[in-house]
C-alpha cells in the first residue's frame, strides 16, 4: 500500500501542528447508578467510563485483607471503528489495554482503605479513532475522582509518535497505523511520574527523551481540561447532562 | 473565599490531619475532590467508610444462630449480635441502629437497635450526608416539619421516609439538597423551596 505523505508544509493530515492536540471533551458524573463516571471526546475517540465499588470481592478467595483489589474492563464496541475490531467482549487487545490501565491506576489509588473490597474500573469506547487506551485513561482518573474513591495523583496522558521522519503529539489513526512510531505514555499529574507507557516501532534515545518532554507539557494541557470538567461538575446545579 | 480542590493538589503546605487528606513529607494534599472554604477542607465526593457511633439504616437480609445480618450499603454486611442486643426482627424490615465496633477489615457490629416500622428506603451518596442533616440537625428537622413525614438517616447513605406526611415532597428536597450540596446557604434554599412546593 502506498503511504501517504503525513506532513505536509509543518502541517499534519487534519491540519494540526506537529505538537498540537485534537480537540478534547471531558464531562463528568454522566451516569446516574455509577460511584463515579465520566465521557471523553478526544478527536475522533468517544470513551465513556464508571466506576463502580468498593463493593463485596468476586471471587473471594482473591480478596486481600490488606487493601482493596483494582479490576479494570477495557472493551471496545464492535461499531466503534473498522477493520479488526469489528467483535465486542475480551480479546487479546483489550485483556492487554484492562491489565496496563489498572496498572497504571494502581499506583495512585490508596486501596489501602477498603479491604477486602474490589474497585471496578469500566471503560468502554464508543468510537475510536486511534488514542484510545489514553483516552481511556483520562476517563477513568476523572470518574475516579467523581466517585470519591481516594488517590495520591491525578493521572493525564498522551500519544507522542514520530511520522514522516518528525516527532509528533497526539498521533491519530491514520498516522498510528502509517507512522514510524507510536508510544502513548502517561504521568501522575504533580510527581510527573510515568505511570504508563508503551511503543510500537522504533526511536533513537535522543528521540525517546525529547518524546518524553512534549508528552509532558502536552499531558498538562489535558490535565487542566480534566480539572475543569470535574469543576464544572460542581457548577450550580452539578452532575451533567451527556450531549453528543 | 472558597475554591475546588482535586485529589493529588496542595491543601496546607504544613502537616494537617483532616478527612480527605494526606500527608507526605510535611504537606498535606487532598485524596478526594473537596472544597476550602476558610482554610477548612470539605469533601465533596468519598467512599462511606464506617466508623463507631455512625447512625446507621439497614435492611435485615439474614438471619444466623450469631445474630442478624444487615445490608447496610457497605461491600459487607453488618451484624446485629443477638447476644448483645436482645430484639427480634423480621427479614426484610429496615433498622435504625448505632455503629458498635468495626474491626481492621471493616467487619460492622451494630448496636441500640429500632426497628423502623414500613416505609420508603433510599439511596444518597454517603459524602453528601452531613449536608442532609444539616446543624445541630436544623435541616432534616425543618424538612420533617414542613412534609409532617417522619425521616431517619444513615450516614450510610440509607434514608427511610416514614408513610405519613409528604413523602414526595422529602424526596424532591433531597434531590435538591444533593445537586447543591457545595453550595452556600442551602439550608434558606430548601426552605424557599418547601415552602413553594409544599
Amino acid at each position: 500500500m502506498e503511504t501517504p505523505e503525513l506532513i505536509k508544509d509543518g502541517k499534519r493530515l487534519d491540519g494540526r501542528a506537529l505538537d498540537g492536540l485534537r480537540p478534547i471533551r471531558i464531562m463528568a458524573g454522566v451516569l446516574k447508578e455509577a460511584e463515579g463516571s465520566a465521557f471523553v471526546e478526544w478527536g475522533g475517540n468517544k470513551v465513556i467510563c464508571g466506576i463502580y465499588g468498593p463493593r463485596e470481592c468476586i471471587p473471594k478467595h482473591d480478596a486481600s485483607p490488606y487493601k482493596s483489589l483494582l479490576k479494570c474492563r477495557y472493551t471496545m464496541s464492535p461499531f466503534a471503528s473498522l477493520e479488526e475490531h469489528g467483535r465486542s467482549g475480551p480479546n487479546r487487545r483489550s485483556t492487554e489495554i484492562s491489565k496496563v490501565i489498572r496498572e497504571a491506576f494502581d499506583s495512585v489509588v490508596m486501596s489501602g482503605e477498603f479491604p477486602k473490597t474490589q474497585i471496578d474500573i469500566y471503560v468502554d469506547v464508543l468510537q475510536a479513532e486511534g488514542g484510545t487506551r489514553i483516552a481511556a485513561i483520562a476517563a477513568a482518573a476523572v470518574a475516579l475522582a467523581n466517585a470519591g474513591i481516594p488517590m495520591k495523583d491525578m493521572i493525564s496522558g498522551v500519544a507522542v509518535g514520530k511520522i514522516g521522519g518528525q516527532l509528533a503529539v497526539d498521533l491519530g489513526k491514520a498516522e498510528d497505523n502509517l507512522g514510524e512510531s507510536d508510544m502513548p505514555i502517561a504521568f501522575t499529574h504533580r510527581g510527573k511520574e510515568i505511570v504508563f507507557l508503551q511503543m510500537d516501532g522504533k526511536l533513537t534515545p535522543e528521540e525517546l527523551s525529547r518524546n518524553i518532554d512534549a508528552a509532558m507539557e502536552a499531558s498538562d494541557k489535558v490535565y487542566a481540561l480534566q480539572a475543569e470538567a470535574l469543576r464544572k461538575s460542581y457548577d450550580s446545579e452539578g452532575g451533567q447532562e451527556l450531549e453528543m | 473565599m472558597e475554591r475546588i480542590v482535586l485529589p493529588g493538589d496542595v491543601v496546607w503546605e504544613r502537616e494537617v490531619f483532616a478527612s480527605g487528606t494526606w500527608v507526605k513529607d510535611g504537606i498535606t494534599y487532598a485524596k478526594v475532590p473537596g472544597m476550602l472554604r476558610d482554610e477548612k477542607f470539605i469533601p465533596l465526593e468519598m467512599a462511606y467508610r464506617p466508623k463507631v457511633g455512625d447512625n446507621v439504616v439497614g435492611i435485615v437480609v439474614d438471619e444466623r444462630n450469631a445474630g442478624y445480618m444487615v445490608d447496610l450499603n457497605l461491600p459487607y454486611n453488618g451484624v446485629i449480635p443477638t447476644r448483645k442486643v436482645r430484639i427480634s426482627l423480621r427479614l426484610g424490615g429496615m433498622v435504625y441502629g448505632k455503629i458498635a465496633f468495626v474491626d481492621e477489615v471493616g467487619n460492622v457490629d451494630i448496636g441500640e437497635v429500632d426497628k423502623l416500622p414500613a416505609g420508603k428506603l433510599i439511596t444518597v451518596p454517603a459524602s453528601k450526608v452531613p449536608r442532609i442533616i444539616g446543624k445541630k440537625s436544623s435541616m432534616l428537622n425543618q424538612i420533617r416539619d414542613i412534609s409532617g413525614s417522619s425521616v431517619f438517616v444513615g450516614n450510610n447513605g440509607y434514608i427511610w421516609i416514614g408513610q405519613k406526611g409528604n413523602m414526595q415532597l422529602v424526596m424532591k428536597a433531597l434531590d435538591l439538597i444533593i445537586r447543591r450540596a457545595h453550595t452556600t446557604g442551602l439550608t434558606d434554599q430548601v426552605a424557599k423551596y418547601l415552602d413553594e412546593n409544599r
